[in-house]
């Protein structure tokens, strides 16, 4: 339960209260009392305050702006002040007194999300009225010692319900948003599990259907085809499980695992690396990889890779003995350009990506 | 020009001292070597217009920038010849007044062409120092037509000139062209050295470059 919502509830319970003393208990007593004009002042403007506040409450604006409430607790405390002073000199602090007990009534309903105002006006209020009781020199003391014990106990203990109300609802919601907060990250590791889990499997690229070919007998490893795609498959592979490795320079460490296959099957790969490392983002690296991991894998003889680092963009070469043909590709570059050429029996491959 | 082609080999490793001096012999017209050793003091001990292949690690873990740029200041061509892949430092030895810088990874080929190149006052540019050019993001760099970046790019990534220029549809000597006003451009900049005057004002002469390019 929020905030808003306490003050909301207890503002409309002491409404209903208020609105019963008011008219149930205070008015017989005022009618058949020596009604001066001064009370019934005071009577109109508690009207008044009561008019305002439920009013603010219908609206859905129960929780009062400081002006408001401010200008309200003014108000009563004139009520206030017109009340006890319309007494006769010697009336006794009790049952006669009207006011004394309304008044606190309505401190709490106008201040009733504010502790500290509440009690310096609810102290206000006693200080005048046992004044007022002391100055008229009626010595019933005991008397008036009840009827303030009874008034105010009761509205004190209302406002610490109402305090405690608002505690118990400010931890319950802490403990909701901490509880939400954890649905939430539990919710995230599960969904970046999931899409590790799909980006191997969309990365895995030529190996499945391979392997399945391969399984199926379709094809066979006696074929030059078939062990084209063996080799693009294996440097597809060995580039994926350089993806996710915790390095400085994770373009050139994917680059050198591709380096490394081509290698192992022969050919005499050079690599130059110009330029300082810059963030290039995982998907930027794939596809800047991998025309360069296709021209590898079909690269007899010798092979240059270069990596270029720029201010603005970054390029990522292979220049290499012509194979027959460059195998098939999947997939189209979104986000870096490729261009492949054949000049004079050697194949070059470049793809380029513009940083900025 | 007059007489044959002179070098001198500075480097802490003997093997690497044979190695240079055979594939200097073996050019086609060989490279007279006229001196050899560990320390540059036989490169002082050289005469003037000896090409100077110095590496760059001479048995210290420092560079030795500055005795390249004390052999530059004497107006010495130097072809500076290092284990270091490393663009930073080559860029600082073009500053310096290198003719060439090369590394060790690239062969025979290339240090024979820019020792050839030195001895006559020109500039080298293997594909490594092209990589290190064109990935040059310093703030003093010269401005480069995109036509020039693109040689030097293509020339990086292929390490054949016969390659760039049927890529880009151009002449051999072309190619060769856009790589020494690349680096005319080059030694316009930073300090000045006299290999570096002379490369700028033989530019200027032969109309390779205008004043308007620098």
């Amino acid at each position: 339960m929020t905030d808003l919502a306490v003050v909301t509830t207890t503002r409309q319970v002491l409404l209903v209260v208020v609105t019963a003393i008011q008219l149930v208990l205070t008015l017989p007593s005022l009618a058949i009392g020596p009604g001066s004009t001064t009370a019934w002042t005071a009577y109109t403007l508690l009207t008044a305050v009561l008019a305002i506040v439920a009013g603010h409450v219908a609206a859905g604006r129960a929780q009062l702006g400081t002006a408001v409430a401010a200008g309200l607790t003014a108000v009563v405390l004139v009520a206030s002040v017109l009340a006890t002073t319309a007494q006769a000199a010697g009336t006794p602090l009790g049952s006669r007194d009207w006011a004394f007990g309304l008044i606190g009534w309505y401190l709490l309903l106008v201040l009733v999300e504010r502790p500290r105002p509440l009690v310096a006006a609810l102290g206000a209020h006693l200080a005048l009225s046992v004044g007022w009781f002391l100055h008229a020199g009626n010595g019933d003391g005991g008397t008036a010692g009840v009827v303030i014990l009874s008034g105010t106990s009761f509205q004190v203990g209302v406002m610490v319900i109402t305090r405690v109300l608002l505690r118990d609802g400010r931890l319950a919601a802490e403990a909701a948003a901490e509880h939400d907060a954890a649905r939430t990250r539990e919710e995230l590791a599960r969904q970046r599990e999931q899409d590790l889990r799909a980006g191997f499997e969309g990365q895995l690229g030529a190996v499945l259907p391979l392997l399945a070919d391969l399984a199926d007998e379709v094809v066979s490893v006696a074929d030059e085809p078939t062990r084209v795609r063996c080799s693009v498959a294996a440097v597809q592979l060995r580039r994926l499980f350089a993806e996710n490795d915790d390095v400085p320079d994770p373009l050139l460490h994917e680059l050198t695992a591709c380096v490394d296959v081509a290698e192992r099957r022969g050919v005499v790969v050079s690599l130059a690396v110009s330029g300082t490392a810059t963030p290039v983002p995982t998907e930027v690296r794939r596809e800047l990889v991998a025309p360069m991991a296709r021209a590898l894998a079909v690269a007899g003889g010798r092979a240059k890779v270069s990596l270029l680092r720029t201010a603005t963009e970054v390029r990522v070469a292979v220049v290499a003995d012509a194979p027959g043909e460059l195998p098939h590709h999947d997939g189209v570059p979104e986000v870096v350009a490729v261009e492949t050429s054949v000049h004079s029996g050697l194949v070059r491959s470049e793809a380029r990506w513009r940083a900025t | 020009m007059a007489g044959d082609v002179t070098a001198v080999v500075v480097d802490d490793h003997p093997v690497v001292r044979a190695g240079v001096a055979h594939w200097l012999s073996t050019a086609e017209p060989p490279i007279v070597l006229v001196g050899s050793g560990e320390d540059v003091e036989v490169a002082w001990a050289a005469p003037q217009d000896a090409v100077v292949v110095l590496d760059l690690h001479l048995g210290g873990v420092t560079p030795a920038t500055a005795e390249l740029r004390r052999l530059a200041e004497d107006g010495r061509r130097v072809v500076v010849y290092s284990m270091r892949a490393d663009d930073e430092i080559a860029l600082q030895c073009l500053e310096l007044g290198a003719l060439s810088y090369l590394t060790k990874a690239e062969g025979a080929e290339h240090l024979v062409q820019a020792v050839r190149a030195a001895a006559d006052g020109q500039s080298y540019t293997p594909p490594a120092l092209a990589g290190a050019l064109a990935g040059d993001r310093s703030e003093t760099r010269p401005a480069l037509s995109p036509r020039e970046t693109e040689v030097l790019v293509e020339w990086f990534q292929s390490e054949s000139k016969e390659f760039v220029a049927q890529r880009l549809n151009i002449a051999l000597s072309t190619v060769n062209s856009h790589l020494e006003r690349i680096r005319v451009k080059y030694a316009a900049i930073g300090r000045q050295a006299p290999t570096k005057a002379a490369l700028v004002a033989r530019a200027i002469q032969d109309g390779l470059i205008g004043l308007d390019d620098l």
